[in-house]
């Protein structure tokens, strides 16, 4: 029986004629928090864009829940959310960006989980949710649209470069809320990093990629 | 140089005493104004975005003529509405030729490649990571269409204000299909052009004063609007 959430198959893509993936299995079991690190340009930001269903390898398939899916707006998106590498945030407030998600699926009682992504990023709440986009820093920035992620609750959530522009102390907030989210929501995660050691400390399995191939699995 | 004196002079005299000849030029361009702007928005903003987002055979030439419609001289437009809607033309049955909604048709063709241009620029220059971040947070089309014209708003704005300097300054139109009828179709512009033949300087540059208040209201708008886009 087959137990795993997503499933890469004989997957192979480039760009031009530069080959940026050639995976020929992979598995993202329910639960889990997979790791991924490897040179710029080794395929890992295209690889995490496949499993949230934005792009289509041109040959081989990506599975969720044992079957594909469009790359259009579908029912799929609701459950794989992807935070990129620098998010983009829309032109309003920190309420309305964490809020938006929630807005699109009619969501009850908005407001409470709002305030508790917000907290669970290290965010003051009653500080952020009238700030407007531009009054953001760079590691704000990153840590609202986390927050935007972490307030849906998805089945799969895929993080590139999640710590990039924070420090010492908010990467330990992240690592917090990341394990928070999987303990008590069953979210998988799947976090690209070059951040070795951070990634260590939270994910297993951890795959090293080259060259658009999974090379190692530790 | 004393009657351009006299003319300010006697312009405020006007506006002050609320002179209705010159308040129904006013109204009248205010209202056919009005008319062709929601016309020109209700088509343009759907054309313009679809213009802008889509990718098809032909969109380079579509957005090439679109551009060169911007520049379409304003008594052409008049020349073309007045054929289309005279007695003999393929829409003379509607009755509109000398009519504010006349005029409101053509002034609409005036503002739509405006509308259209800069809604396809105002689209197209929008952030490319917003579309894939709108589909990973759960949106549907319909929800990421009107996301998108939420955070194009400024653009959106600025397209429309551009649209309007256009046609509330225009005279070829409002003088070809409206026929410049004192109390019915008479505009700011057809206003100062008569009154200016006729020698009367006062009330043309009273007309005068407020086209310029409102285009500088315009420019000013526009201008807030630039600072909030950027």
């Amino acid at each position: 029986m087959n137990t795993s959430l997503c499933e890469v198959r004989n997957v192979h893509h480039t760009y031009g004629s530069r080959t940026v993936l050639d995976i020929d299995s992979f598995y993202i079991k329910p639960g889990s928090i997979t790791g991924i690190t490897g040179p710029n340009g080794c395929g890992k930001s295209t690889l995490l864009r496949m499993l949230a269903f934005l792009e289509k390898p041109d040959r081989g398939v990506v599975l969720f829940n044992g079957a594909e899916h469009d790359i259009r707006p579908n029912p799929v998106h609701r459950e794989v959310c992807l935070l990129g590498q620098e998010p983009y945030l829309l032109k309003r407030s920190v309420r309305a960006n964490v809020g938006y998600g929630l807005n699109v699926r009619n969501t009850d009682d908005i407001e409470p989980r709002i305030r508790e992504a917000l907290h669970m990023v290290g965010l003051d709440a009653d500080d952020f949710l009238r700030r407007m986009w531009h009054e953001l820093s760079g590691g704000e920035t990153q840590r609202v649209a986390l927050a935007a992620r972490l307030v849906l609750r998805p089945k799969l959530l895929l993080l590139d470069e999640p710590t990039a522009n924070l420090d010492e102390k908010s990467s330990t907030t992240i690592r917090t809320a990341v394990e928070q989210i999987r303990k008590t929501d069953g979210t998988s995660l799947v976090i690209v990093s070059h951040d070795l050691r951070w990634l260590r400390s939270i994910c297993s399995p951890l795959i090293i990629m080259e060259r658009g191939e999974m090379v190692e699995t530790a | 140089m004393d009657f351009l004196l006299h003319g300010f002079f006697q312009a405020f005299h006007l506006l002050w005493t609320g002179d209705p000849e010159t308040y129904s030029a006013i109204w009248t361009t205010v209202l056919v104004s009005t008319m062709s702007m929601a016309a020109s928005l209700l088509i343009g903003i759907p054309l313009g975005f679809s213009l802008g987002i889509n990718d098809f055979k032909g969109k380079k030439i579509l957005r090439t003529l679109v551009d060169t419609l911007l520049s379409f001289p304003t008594v052409v437009i008049g020349l073309l509405v007045y054929a289309f809607l005279s007695r003999q033309g393929p829409l003379g049955d509607f009755g509109i030729l000398f009519t504010l909604p006349g005029v409101a048709v053509g002034q609409t063709i005036l503002g739509l490649p405006i509308i259209i241009a800069l809604t396809a620029t105002a689209v197209e220059t929008l952030d490319k990571r917003l579309k894939p971040t709108l589909t990973t947070l759960g949106a549907t089309p319909r929800q990421m269409l009107f996301t998108t014209i939420l955070e194009a708003r400024h653009s959106l704005m600025l397209a429309a204000m551009a649209a309007y300097g256009r046609i509330v300054s225009e005279v070829g139109i409002s003088m070809m299909v409206g026929g410049n009828i004192k109390w019915h179709t008479r505009t700011i512009t057809t206003a100062i052009a008569l009154e200016t033949g006729k020698g009367e300087f006062s009330v043309g540059i009273a007309l005068g004063i407020v086209l310029m208040v409102v285009a500088l209201g315009v420019n000013m708008c526009v201008s807030g609007l630039r600072k909030r886009a950027r």
